[in-house]
């Protein structure tokens, strides 16, 4: 049993009508530097300056220029998602492009995602009882040869290395897509009796499939995941321990991405090449497209519980004498936070206006922005402002600089991000998957960039069809099976189960 | 007389480089033999540390379950109870940068060779290590790439393009990664692999004395990581000019000493780089007065080969001997029941002891297998070097206490039951030290320092490690590596020490 989790995408991809907000923040933004208001729509005029216009005096402060206004163009979401995705990507500095086409480089800000997924999941695998071990990269061909539908699968992505130390090497080498078969050949070694099972680890590696096409997190030649591989000593253990696992992926895709995610069972066409059962969890993108197997893209470049900074603290002065008050009273709003157990970031730099940093943080998807200025140190309160609800509507004034009041507001508001990012992951995915009961009605639900659901037990080559004809493949079986009898939406025979379908990444 | 015209300035460590293999020198690293295990473990082994150091150390990695050979020569499986340690240490490290504003990242593992090729002497130093790939599939690529040896020029490039202005600076990163270098010198593992696990931290300052401060700072964290966590001591020093990182202004190390085999070995680097990377990769900065000013750069890393080290220092004839700050499982509880014995009452003492000190953060197990006799359980934990054994039998049930049993010494002694988290902490601290202790004494008692040609070859003919004054000049050095090959293996410069003895006048 092979239970494995890619590296996520880290950007936050589903709900329309996040879009819409979303494009009216950028909007806000745009507002504030005005030669690249020009380049947008006329909408931008809509838009109003905002309370910040009074508190930020980007123009007029004479402070540095800020530099690279260029970078912060980004593309918008419902006009061109694939842009959207790699403008963010870029400008949230989560990752850039590596030198050997298809590869990428992870930014601190993106790889810190990645080691709070790790801690997180580490925690889990030691649970349930799996230690951490770790094989070579290189395998010999000939082990890959042995396995016939491995190979088939894997064969045109397969990178090999012939030459080392200036030498051609005895036997061609290739670079790990997957260690299946290294860790079959030592788990055959390693069990010789009962007692020896059951046999549970884990790795946490980079792999290599020379891809074609590629597009950073998503699908790239190198690419970070971890691969649980355990033996067992009867089937049910081994299923038992494949749905723990699944469990284990949806609970984190729930419960810490924010990300309604189906599980179930693949079809035998998309199960793993040389596996018997293949179990996935689906995740629907923002533009509706499935990605697949516990990929999580969504894992909020923003918002999501246990990832990154969650609140920036930027202190707002206009006069040299205003400077110290605000900063002190920034440092011990900072203080009360980061001791009630928050992940905070005071941008107090002088380098930068307010307004700069506004963008910049917003860029970074950090869930709660805190403004203190001279006016609030005499009142004792700050400016709560909600990245998810941009705006005057995602901004709150006069919350008590008081610890105990802060620290429960500033907490009770992270957890309603997080469930309202939930509920509307859950909105937009539902209300895009339509329940279908023949071809018709499932090609018709495709090609409006839907997720049809429907009863199937039609064959492999029906299943192709589907594929050729409508571009969509069978994303899994769901665990959860509405009742009732079910006539299969191709032939007409008998189903036992709905299947899901959808174009996927 | 004295090695070279020139008077001596300093004093340098010379000794016996680790060259070995699980074996002889003469053995050749290359082709994929495969090798015998034996399958039975924690039953003894067959070598002794003294006299088959090499046969020893092969041995005792396997049945200690550490290691396992693979199909590739020179690539080795990493078992969970080597891996833990490695996660150990990196949790200790990985905080400690983090303190220093250190953040991690990820570079890709293949490189141009455009980009490979840069930086001359780094390429020199490197290039007859690199593996390429050449095919996709079916396919010739049209460019072979390589794997990473290091990520100096992966990275670099970069580093010019996102340090614009000395706002931008300082640059600090790291990474956790893989690395590949195609060595044909007899692989060992842990010590000298194709493949190993690393850090690899890059810096980039707009001074060199913040450069030459960070350097100094993380070769503090590489010896607190042999000391504090592996007990081990080390020497921290500067490499000589030969020695240095290919492409580098100096490098600095925390060198180790193996006494069993008289042979010296780099465990940890701190580089100061300078400005020639900056000056290849063109990463320049504006500094306040608006010139346009090159970076200096640090590079610095350990890998996987402190756990060889460790298992060369500690190891006795009994299996592994693992420092209980790294150690996977510090306290293993192992009843004792005899046949009229209340085994249940002894089963459940035994559960009971090892929650008691799970709570209080110890990390401990009990081995309650019924297929396997008290004794074969005490042998196979001493194997994997289980730090302390507590033992629990009917008389100890009665007592209302347990017989703690030290792997480094033997000392067996009797606890109450009452005061057990503090005796077991107590205790486990004593081990973590003692093993120091007991390692820097062998050391000691190993350094001779010489002053003429025929001491050093004396002193290198029994196994020592060599205090000698040094002109450090590279043609001299090559010259003592020459002259110096037999069977013992050639003497190299280990590093020139911080900490420098009385030299006098004329040296």
């Amino acid at each position: 049993m092979v239970s494995s989790l890619r590296l996520p995408a880290l950007t936050s991809l589903f709900s329309p009508s996040f879009t819409r907000r979303s494009t009216v923040s950028l909007r806000r933004r745009l507002h504030l530097r005005p030669p690249l208001a020009a380049g947008f729509s006329a909408q931008s005029a809509a838009s109003s300056p905002t309370e910040t216009e009074d508190r930020v005096d980007s123009k007029k402060s004479g402070r540095v220029q800020d530099r690279g206004s260029t970078d912060r163009v980004i593309t918008p979401r419902s006009q061109d998602f694939n842009a959207w995705y790699l403008d963010v990507i870029a400008n949230a500095e989560l990752a850039d492009y590596g030198p050997v086409r298809g590869t990428m480089v992870i930014r601190p800000y993106g790889y810190a995602m990645w080691e709070a997924i790790q801690d997180y999941l580490n925690v889990k695998f030691k649970e349930t009882g799996h230690s951490n071990m770790y094989f070579p990269q290189f395998i010999p061909y000939s082990f890959i040869e042995k396995e016939a539908s491995h190979v088939e699968g894997f064969s045109p992505e397969l990178a090999l290395v012939t030459i080392g130390g200036g030498k051609e090497l005895e036997e061609k080498l290739v670079v790990r897509p997957t260690s299946e078969t290294i860790v079959n050949h030592m788990f055959t070694q390693w069990i010789h009796s009962y007692r020896d099972l059951p046999l549970m680890i884990n790795q946490w590696a980079n792999v290599t499939r020379w891809e074609m096409r590629t597009k950073p997190f998503v699908r790239t030649l190198e690419f970070l995941w971890q691969e649980g591989h355990t033996a067992h000593a009867t089937l049910e253990e081994a299923e038992k321990e494949a749905l723990e696992m699944i469990d284990v992926y949806t609970k984190f895709a729930y419960e810490q991405a924010a990300i309604p995610v189906i599980a179930g069972r693949k079809s035998k066409v998309e199960t793993f090449a040389g596996a018997d059962k293949t179990y996935t969890i689906e995740a629907m993108m923002g533009d509706r497209k499935a990605l697949q197997a516990g990929t999580s893209h969504n894992l909020g470049q923003n918002f999501s519980r246990a990832f990154g900074t969650q609140v920036v603290i930027v202190p707002i002065w206009k006069k040299v004498d205003e400077k110290t008050g605000v900063l002190d009273a920034a440092s011990s709003v900072a203080e009360t936070l980061k001791n009630a157990g928050l992940k905070v970031k005071l941008d107090d730099t002088d380098q930068r206006t307010p307004g700069w940093k506004f963008n910049f943080w917003e860029m970074k998807g950090v869930p709660l922005r805190i403004e203190i200025g001279p006016r609030d140190v005499s009142s004792g309160s700050v400016v709560i402002s909600r990245r998810d609800i941009p705006g005057k509507q995602g901004k709150v004034f006069g919350i008590s600089m008081e610890p105990s009041i802060l620290e429960a507001y500033v907490k009770d508001r992270l957890d309603e991000i997080q469930s309202s990012l939930l509920q509307r992951a859950i909105s937009f995915r539902d209300s895009n998957i339509v329940d279908v009961s023949s071809y018709e009605e499932l090609k018709e639900a495709i090609s409006l960039g839907k997720w049809a659901r429907g009863p199937w037990s039609a064959s492999n080559a029906d299943e192709l069809r589907i594929k050729e004809e409508t571009g969509a493949t069978i994303r899994c079986f769901p665990f959860e099976q509405p009742q009732g009898t079910k006539t299969c939406l191709m032939t007409g025979k008998h189903a036992d189960e709905v299947a899901i379908f959808a174009k996927s990444y | 007389m004295v090695l070279c015209r020139e008077i001596a300035k300093l004093v340098l460590i010379l000794a016996i480089v680790e060259h070995m293999a699980g074996g002889e020198k003469k053995k050749s690293g290359g082709g994929g033999k495969k090798k015998e295990v034996k399958k039975e473990t924690g039953l003894g082994l067959s070598f002794t540390k003294d006299e088959n150091f090499g046969e020893w150390y092969s041995e005792v990695v396997v049945n200690g379950e550490m290691i396992e050979y693979y199909d590739i020569s020179g690539c080795y499986i990493l078992r969970p109870w080597a891996m833990s340690i490695w996660e150990n240490m990196q949790t200790f490290f990985d905080a400690e940068i983090k303190k220093m504003k250190v953040k991690n990242c990820y570079f890709p593992l293949f490189v141009s060779p455009g980009v490979l090729q840069k930086e001359k002497d780094h390429i020199e130093g490197f290039a007859p290590e690199v593996a390429w790939v050449t095919k996709s599939g079916e396919s010739d690529l049209e460019v072979p790439i390589a794997i990473r040896p290091t990520s100096e020029t992966v990275m670099y490039p970069y580093y010019s393009k996102w340090i614009r202005g000395h706002r931008d600076l300082p640059l600090k990163l790291n990474q956790w990664c893989n690395v590949v270098r195609w060595e044909f010198s007899n692989p060992t593992p842990f010590i000298r692999s194709r493949e190993f696990l690393w850090q690899e931290g890059h810096t980039a300052f707009a001074t060199k004395e913040e450069a030459d401060t960070e350097v100094l700072q993380i070769l503090e964290l590489y010896r607190r990581i042999y000391e504090e966590f592996l007990a081990i001591p080390v020497t921290k020093g500067r490499k000589s000019e030969l020695e240095k990182f290919a492409g580098g202004l100096y490098t600095t190390s925390v060198e180790a000493f193996i006494p069993n085999t008289g042979r010296g070995i780099q465990g940890a680097t701190s580089h100061c780089l300078g400005q020639n990377f900056a000056k290849m990769f063109e990463i320049n900065f504006e500094n306040e007065k608006g010139e346009k000013s090159m970076v200096w750069q640090n590079s610095w890393a350990y890998s996987t080969r402190t756990i060889g080290v460790m298992v060369m220092v500690h190891g006795d004839n009994k299996g592994l001997v693992l420092p209980p700050k790294v150690a996977a499982l510090q306290v293993i509880v192992i009843p004792v029941p005899y046949k009229d014995a209340d085994t249940q009452g002894i089963f459940d003492a035994c559960a009971a002891t090892v929650a008691t000190l799970s709570d209080a953060g110890i990390r401990a197990e009990a081995d309650l297998r019924e297929n396997y006799s008290p004794g074969w359980k005490y042998s196979n934990w001493e194997m994997k070097g289980v730090p302390l054994r507590i033992e629990i039998g009917p008389r100890d049930l009665a007592n209302n206490q347990v017989r703690a049993v030290r792997r480094d010494n033997g000392e067996k002694t009797d606890i109450s039951r009452v005061f057990l988290v503090e005796q077991v902490k107590g205790m486990l601290d004593k081990i973590q030290q003692n093993l120091f202790d007991v390692a820097k004494q062998k050391r000691d008692a190993c350094i001779e320092v010489v002053k003429t040609w025929d001491e050093f070859v004396k002193a290198l003919g029994q196994k020592k490690l060599i205090l000698a004054p040094w002109c450090d000049e590279e043609e001299v050095e090559k010259d003592v590596k020459t002259r110096t090959k037999g069977e013992m293996g050639a003497a190299k410069s280990l590093c020139t020490p911080f900490e420098q003895p009385e030299l006098p006048e004329g040296t």
